[in-house]
């Protein structure tokens, strides 16, 4: 008996210990000395990211000249533009990086090509407007780096990294246990305990962010700050994905001594705002307008259909594929085609 | 040979176990015949009971552990009644206060009703405690300090779960029953009121909060290490000062020029130990109701140190009228 | 003289560890003794560099009045005076100076035939302080990783430092800390409260026993530590609290680069019970 008891505590104390890191450990300062403003790295875990976040290699370019792909071949709505040469070349990456397992076939109708009987073949081609989008307007996020197919799809057909509208317990309509939208441990929130649901209220709709007044005191009437504090949770939730989803620390933005501060913040937190606001963007004008298109199965289980969050890009690294520049082998994705 | 330090027992001396000092008339009989726990006796009294249950008491557990079972099965319905699920997410499961919508008003059950509930059970089940602590003492003929120190607590505790809240006008505002979920609303109501650590108050408690433990450990050291004198004995020590009060006094008048007194240290600890919730429970009163951002009110007070800024200075893109 | 009515008797010579005779005096109530002599060294040079930093600095309010210590870019290297350096040979300063005063409870304690239980529970605090101002840094290959002198600017440091991990109240062993830090207060409230409530009984009382304060805690909880173990407990529960706090903040970093929510997914992730 007492020979099962050590030998249970010494399997726990090894499986707690097992998560635990070693030195030498890696550090970033990123504020005046002594704030303790740093962005914290283990090398070896960092090592194996890098690994996991390699941009694969651009297919050759192909050349300019010769008809236009919306003369040569039929039902060409975007990209149109392009030589034949160039739209294959394109087309040859999308299923590089998107089905490369399923190949054309993923998209298409391999007897004729035009058609466009399956959803993916659709959805494809607003992803296209979405990616040009994505590059042409939010280089406030993206600058000159920008994104293809590949920062969300790494060669997997849905991303791995989208988020539906998290479903409802077994017993949600009973008079015990209500959740509140949060305490229970969820990756979402980050094993915390936070709400488990930052997303719909800030990626997809425009609730305010932020919690904090500007004055000292409290104001009364009209200038009092309604903000509750568990509304401050849910913004701490979403700072936790964001977080997460870039593997910094708060201190990569913020001087947390003072949050609203921007004086006192880095010029990261910029970046992230407009971060914040082409997400919304493209969950609004891009994914939920494409719901119906997408078969039950591939919707969430309240039925909505997958959106993007800061991890559907970045996937736990600082920029998506630790910068590497991927769309500028690809010009023909750098801009929405004019009207 | 090894000396002794006084940390454990080494001989432990069994003799009649002791019922008790004879309650007044009016008083129930104890309950439960005392028994000895050796392990117990290698560092304090081995004896365990007999406990005094009286009205007040019992009425006291009967509240507390309603409370604790609603929080319970609130927890365990809200993973769907799975047990082992109730046991894997303990420390993240909650019985949550109504979200901000329902304001100071009663909510359905369903939705902050229970917390509401728990709320009220609990404060009655803590309120008859006091009682229970203060007619204790007073029953044995002992002064009220030990109450009285528990109504420090208290304090905090109805700051925290009901002036407060009234004062905003929210029963949201409150903490919720849960391990991390109330580790969550402390970082949340700092988040919210621009940095606790810039609240006055909140640093003047967590002076009194290390100064407690400094305290403690320096008291206990001190009585310890003039064990062989018995200084332990600190009721006989204070009516008739002893060698080991005298070493004690002196050990610290010449470590740093000033001593207590065999009683006066037991008045530094209880005020120490007492202001920290007291002052805390200020605080936080004060938190949202009179003072929006501490941080701001700190540099109001010209207390906030500068620290050189990046370069440029990063401007808030929302008043830029930027437009993505 | 500062002598209270009792102490005459017990200024003796002996129970001094360096020095002898030499320094074996008081000097008011304050016994001086060879690690007075270098406590008051180690202070006044200290202080005097505090002092000097604070007149280079751009302010004398007390409260904004901040030393920092080095870029994390010195490494472990000395750093320049303005740069840092200043900083160093004050932590320097404090090291010295915590020693030299535990020592010199050694030899007070040595003196009053007492047990050394203060100056040891006295090492655990200078554990902590070293913990954070020199292990922790010399783990993580900076000097610039400890915290800065300043009333606010420390609390600063403690704010960033602890969203380095999102949400360090989810560091378990700061868990145990906090709670016995809480535990420590509950503990002195009640064993000061109740030496108080039996020797101050109130009116028309007499001072009460051992036995009341006993049977006052087994009336309440069924059980009462006793005269004896409540001081074990305290100092107990005191250094544990301590003993923690070190632990929680030398494995953040160190031994624990990630969010501290997510060291809980060895918990949630064990084979009998993952979703």
């Amino acid at each position: 008996m007492k020979m099962i008891f050590k030998t249970a505590l010494c399997l726990m104390a090894a499986v707690m210990l097992a998560g635990c890191e070693r030195p030498p450990i890696e550090t970033v300062q990123t504020g005046f000395r002594g704030t303790g403003m740093e962005q914290i790295y283990n090398p070896r875990t960092l090592a194996k990211q890098a690994s996991l976040n390699a941009a694969p290699a651009a297919a050759d370019a192909a050349d300019a000249d010769g008809p236009k792909a919306k003369d040569v071949y039929k039902n060409v709505q975007v990209l149109g533009d392009l030589s034949v040469g160039q739209f294959n070349r394109h087309m040859a990456s999308i299923t590089q990086w998107v089905a490369p397992e399923a190949g054309c076939a993923y998209c298409h109708n391999v007897q004729n090509f035009a058609d466009d009987d399956k959803y993916t073949k659709v959805v494809a081609r607003r992803m296209i407007e979405m990616t040009q989008k994505v590059n042409q307007d939010y280089k406030a996020h993206v600058a000159e780096t920008g994104v293809t197919c590949y920062t969300c799809h790494r060669g997997n057909n849905i991303p791995t990294q989208v988020w539906t509208a998290p479903k409802d317990r077994l017993y949600a309509n009973s008079l015990l246990g209500d959740l509140a939208g949060q305490n229970i441990a969820t990756k979402a929130a980050g094993l915390t305990s936070l709400p488990f649901d930052p997303f719909t209220p800030y990626l997809k709709d425009a609730q305010p962010i932020r919690v904090n007044s500007d004055t000292a005191m409290t104001g009364a009437g009209a200038h009092a700050n309604r903000a509750s504090t568990k509304q401050a949770e849910h913004t701490y939730s979403l700072m936790v994905h964001m977080s997460e989803s870039l593997g910094v620390n708060c201190t990569y933005c913020h001087n947390t001594r003072n949050f609203a501060s921007w004086e006192e913040s880095r010029p990261q937190r910029v970046t992230a705002w407009h971060g914040i606001r082409m997400a919304r963007d493209l969950n609004n004008d891009y994914m939920t307008p494409l719901t119906d298109k997408f078969p039950a199965n591939r919707l969430g289980p309240k039925g909505d259909v997958a959106k993007v969050n800061c991890s559907t890009c970045h996937q736990g690294a600082y920029k998506p594929l630790y910068g590497a520049q991927m769309a500028k082998d690809f010009p023909e994705l750098q801009a929405l085609a004019k009207p | 040979m090894a000396e002794y330090q006084n940390l454990f027992t080494s001989v432990q001396p069994v003799g009649p176990l002791h019922h008790g000092v004879d309650l007044p008339r009016g008083d129930d009989k104890r309950t439960g015949e005392p028994f000895l726990v050796h392990l117990f006796g290698r560092i304090g009294n081995a004896q365990i009971g007999p406990v005094y249950l009286g009205s007040l008491g019992v009425a006291s557990l009967i509240f507390g552990i309603a409370a604790f079972n609603i929080i319970g099965f609130n927890m365990l319905a809200s993973v769907d009644w799975n047990p082992i699920q109730l046991l894997r997410q303990l420390f993240w499961l909650a019985l949550e206060p109504p979200p901000p919508s329902y304001g100071l008003s009663i909510p359905p059950l369903a939705q902050g009703g229970w917390w509401l509930v728990v709320g009220f059970l609990l404060t009655i089940s803590i309120m008859l405690w006091w009682v229970r602590t203060y007619r204790r003492a007073r029953q044995l003929g002992l002064g009220t300090h030990v109450a009285w120190a528990f109504a420090a607590a208290i304090w905090l505790y109805l700051v925290c779960g009901f002036f407060r809240p009234i004062m905003m006008g929210s029963w949201s505002e409150a903490v919720p029953f849960g391990i991390f979920p109330h580790l969550d609303w402390v970082s949340a109501i700092s988040l919210r009121y621009g940095n606790l650590f810039y609240n006055p108050f909140h640093a003047l408690s967590i002076v009194f909060l290390y100064g407690s433990v400094l305290l403690f450990a320096m008291h206990g050291a001190t009585i310890l290490a003039v064990g062989r004198y018995g200084g332990e004995r600190e009721i006989e020590q204070i009516v008739d000062r002893g060698t080991a009060s005298e070493r004690a006094a002196l050990f610290w008048r010449w470590t740093m020029g000033f001593n207590a007194t065999m009683e006066s240290i037991h008045r530094w600890a209880w005020w120490f130990a007492v202001l920290c919730p007291l002052v805390g429970g200020v605080g936080i009163l004060l938190t949202g109701t009179v003072v929006d951002n501490w941080y701001l009110w700190s540099v109001k007070h010209h207390v906030v140190p500068a620290y050189p800024l990046g370069s440029p200075i990063v401007v808030d893109p929302a008043i830029l009228g930027v437009k993505p | 003289m500062s002598m209270l009515s009792f102490e005459r008797k017990y200024r003796v010579r002996g129970g001094t560890i360096f020095g002898g005779d030499l320094f074996d005096f008081w000097v008011g109530p304050f016994y001086v003794g060879f690690f007075g002599i270098t406590t008051l060294f180690f202070v006044l040079t200290g202080t005097t560099m505090i002092l000097w930093g604070a007149a280079m600095g751009p302010t004398w309010n007390v409260w904004q009045i901040n030393i920092a210590p080095p870029d994390i870019s010195y490494g472990l290297r000395f750093a320049p005076m303005m740069e840092g350096g200043l900083w160093q040979l004050i932590t320097v300063c404090a090291i010295g100076s915590f020693v030299s005063w535990a020592l010199r409870e050694v030899e007070i304690c040595r003196k009053l035939g007492m047990g050394l239980h203060v100056p040891v529970a006295f090492s655990m605090a200078i554990l902590a302080y070293v913990s954070l101002q020199v292990i922790r840094p010399v783990l993580m290959g900076a000097w610039g990783h400890a915290f800065p002198y300043g009333i606010y600017s420390h609390l600063d440091w403690v704010s960033n430092t602890a969203y380095q991990y999102l949400h360090f109240h989810y560091n378990p062993w700061h868990m145990i800390a906090a709670s016995l830090f809480f535990a420590t207060t509950l503990a002195l409230s009640m064993h000061g409260g109740l030496v108080l409530s039996a020797t101050n009984p109130g009116k028309g009382e007499v001072v009460k026993t051992p036995e009341h304060e006993d049977t006052f805690f087994r009336d309440l909880i069924g059980y009462s530590v006793g005269t004896l173990g409540i001081h074990r407990l305290g100092l107990f529960l005191a250094l544990a609290a301590v003993w923690f706090g070190i632990v929680c903040i030398v494995v953040s970093g160190p031994f624990w680069t990630g969010a501290w929510p997510e060291w809980w997914g060895w918990w949630l992730n064990m084979p009998i019970w993952r979703t």
